[in-house]
């Protein structure tokens, strides 16, 4: 009797472990024959509808579209509020799921049209790797791209295509600001850096724990403003780094002497000094607002594009496009429905509830017509800022530019390295990334 | 012995041997698979096999930054390993001290830093300990008068860090176990010792030691194996995208992740990953040796 007990449990366990490894195929086909006993009692029903009263119109199937991001909720709600109202006709149904670490997700499931999404919402600098991965639908393959983005800014059309191509419908754009603490801070903003450096000088107290200005000045977006406005780059269009460039040396070691007045300069350091009324500004985006307004910080907000360079140039960070592409895997089945999601996304009433709502600067120039959008602070300082901004860009070779790029602005800002020789260790570091890719 | 029984110990294994087959076997093997192959970001579905290519580049990976971070890999288990046991036993002692009231609570209280998440007690320590803005510790030295202090600002510190970190997550294990094996030593024999004049350092050379040693022996090579291999508490507390504090610190995973797990080629960085599975078997063997010989 126990052996018999025994090879059961033995043959439960063996059973139970294997349970999971089932072909997610199997459900989909129970649920196909579901489906198609439902069909086939629709089919049945409207033949009788049909033989009862043979001059009404069959209704549309329902469609949900899958859109998976890694963004606000909030943001992915005012979108999905507008483009299901706008659908509803069409019966037509957006859901955006949260998914941590989407791009890496995305490598995962961008060819498996069962578990995978049919669409996703990420900024644009990833875009490159979707495409390089062929798991991406050339917008133009699903609508009439000209007229979708007929109203779209040129800065955020550019941005999400890959070799002429384009990939990405963009929908709102942000990039970073200077958010003042209007109860701390003493006069004018100075309109150039070398004042906003005196400012600083004689504003900071590292003893006390109490700052000027903070900014993230080891992370290369944060860097950007200084890089990009000296004319140098972390990486062109061709996939060259340009960490040693003799532009970015220069923005580097001007980048120096503001980051040893500026904390750690670490994200959760700079965010809570600001918002715990120990720093006077700090350089950030629009996704700092709700922990500002949270902390009731009386804050305004500058357009960096306002603040001068000692070359004159305004102060020009990347700018980053958030937006929609298209899985391919999606096609087949939901192609009409994705061509009527582009449409409703980019309209101007989806960017002006962006924009009223959560503060995000909308890809549609039509939006800004409207007097609620022209009038929000934060908007009217990305939208200046836009002028002097670059798009992040959106090639693979992008990802592997990160991680270098910080080292040498640590090696430069906190280890005290020599500028040059931290600038030429990046610039090979970055070169074996980018080879090491193929 | 008959066929059946030869068979049925096979058959009452089989299930514990498919869970390893697919858990541990499978997942090495596909590594060993995919390093042969030029699966990359540009090969995604079209991936073909081309043989050792990937092995050739990943030995280039191995080069003087690696060598270094052995060594630093070496040191680090070697000062942990010794700091462990030494504190782990007499902490251990201390809560078998007869007379000591609350053993229980002091017992419970040591878990918490072993129950938490690794992930939630670096960053914690990242944030609260040694922020040099808002960490307790530099509030403390300015509350001194001390000027503030950067813990993980340059290699030694940051080692240093690293090092008091993994011991408040890791001493609770080496306690508890140590604690369960001191359970096991007959107390007769301390009071014949005794009686017969030893001392404490006696007693615990010649009773204590040798009537735990093969109970603590195999936590011991498990832990050793632990932390020759750990990546979380470097890469989180120094290394993390957004948050390098100016330390380079490395340990070999820390390195090779560096060097080879961000470019998302996937057979180089399997390739790279065979060679760190040849290192730690090698490393294995080596612990294991010691523990026979225990």
């Amino acid at each position: 009797m126990k052996k018999y007990v025994a090879f059961l449990l033995a043959g439960v366990l063996g059973l139970s472990s294997l349970a999971g490894c089932g072909q997610a195929q199997e459900t989909n086909t129970a649920d196909a024959n579901q489906a198609g006993t439902a069909s086939s009692a629709a089919v049945t029903a409207a033949a009788e509808t049909t033989a009862s009263t043979a001059t009404s119109e069959p209704a549309a199937e329902p469609v949900d579209i899958k859109i998976w991001h890694d963004g606000d909720e909030s943001i992915m709600q005012t979108i999905a509020d507008r483009v299901n109202t706008e659908l509803a006709d069409d019966q037509i149904t957006v859901t955006f799921e949260k998914k941590t670490d989407m791009p890496n997700q995305l490598k995962l499931y961008g060819n498996d049209p069962d578990n995978g999404p049919d669409m996703y919402f990420y900024a644009h600098d990833v875009l490159g790797t979707f495409v390089a991965m062929d798991i991406l639908s050339p917008l133009s393959d699903v609508t009439d791209v000209d007229s979708v983005l007929a109203d779209a800014l040129p800065l955020t059309v550019k941005a999400g295509q890959i070799d002429q191509t384009q990939y990405l419908l963009p929908v709102y754009f942000e990039t970073l600001v200077f958010i003042y603490n209007k109860d701390l801070w003493e006069g004018e903003i100075p309109s150039t850096t070398e004042d906003l450096y005196a400012y600083m000088t004689e504003h900071t107290d590292e003893a006390a724990g109490t700052y000027a200005v903070v900014n993230q000045h080891t992370n290369a977006y944060n860097v950007s403003p200084f890089i990009n406005g000296f004319g140098g780059y972390i990486l062109d269009e061709n996939g060259k780094p340009g960490l040693n460039d003799p532009k970015t040396i220069e923005a580097a070691e001007y980048n120096k002497k503001f980051g040893q007045l500026q904390a750690d300069g670490d994200y959760n350091t700079v965010t809570t000094l600001f918002n715990e009324g120990k720093a006077a500004a700090i350089i950030g985006g629009p996704w700092l607002i709700s922990g500002i307004e949270e902390a009731g910080i009386n804050y305004g907000i500058v357009s960096l594009a306002d603040i001068k360079l000692p070359n004159g140039n305004g102060m020009a960070p990347f700018s980053g496009i958030q937006g929609a592409g298209v899985l391919k895997t999606a096609l087949a089945d939901k192609k009409d429905a994705i061509a009527k999601v582009l449409t409703a996304m980019a309209s101007p009433e989806v960017g002006i509830d962006l924009a009223v709502k959560s503060g995000c600067a909308p890809a549609n120039s039509k939006s800004y017509d409207d007097e609620q959008v022209s009038a929000n602070e934060m908007i009217s300082a990305i939208q200046k800022t836009a002028e002097t901004a670059q798009p992040m860009p959106n090639i693979p070779e992008m990802n592997v530019m990160w991680t270098p790029a910080e080292s040498m602005f640590v090696a430069i800002n906190k280890n005290g390295e020599d500028a040059t020789q931290a600038a030429n260790e990046a610039q090979q570091a970055a070169e074996q990334a980018i080879a090491d890719m193929k | 012995m008959g066929k059946a029984k030869k068979i049925t110990p096979w058959l009452y294994l089989l299930p514990a041997l498919l869970l390893i087959a697919i858990v541990i076997v499978f997942p090495i093997v596909y590594t060993g698979y995919i390093s042969l192959t030029n699966m990359s970001l540009y090969n995604w579905d079209d991936f073909k096999i081309i043989g050792l290519d990937n092995y050739a580049r990943a030995l280039f990976k191995f080069d003087s930054g690696f060598l270094s971070a052995l060594l630093t890999t070496i040191l680090w288990t070697v000062i942990n390993m010794v700091i462990q046991l030494g504190v782990g036993f007499f902490i251990a002692l201390g809560l078998n001290a007869e007379g000591l009231k609350l053993k229980r609570v002091y017992k419970t209280l040591l878990m918490v830093p072993w129950a938490m998440p690794a992930y939630i007690s670096i960053l914690l320590w990242r944030v609260g300990m040694f922020n040099p803005e808002f960490g307790v510790l530099n509030k403390i030295l300015t509350q001194l008068g001390f000027a503030k202090v950067d813990f993980l600002a340059n290699n030694v510190i940051a080692f240093c860090s690293c090092l008091v970190l993994n011991l408040w997550m890791a001493l609770p294990f080496m306690i508890t176990t140590i604690d369960g094996a001191l359970q096991s030593v007959d107390h007769d024999m301390y009071e014949a010792a005794t009686l017969d004049g030893a001392g404490f350092w006696t007693r615990v050379r010649y009773i204590t030691i040798p009537g735990i040693r093969q109970i603590i022996a195999p936590a011991a090579v498990m832990t050793t194996f632990i932390t020759f291999k750990q990546f979380d508490i470097v890469y989180l507390l120094t290394q993390q995208r957004g948050y390098m504090t100016g330390a380079t610190l490395n340990t070999v995973i820390t390195y090779a992740h560096q060097n080879a797990f961000v470019s998302n080629n996937y057979g180089l960085s399997s390739a790279v990953s065979m060679l760190l599975f040849v290192i730690i078997i090698l490393f294995s063997f080596l612990t294991n040796r010691s523990l026979e010989e225990v």
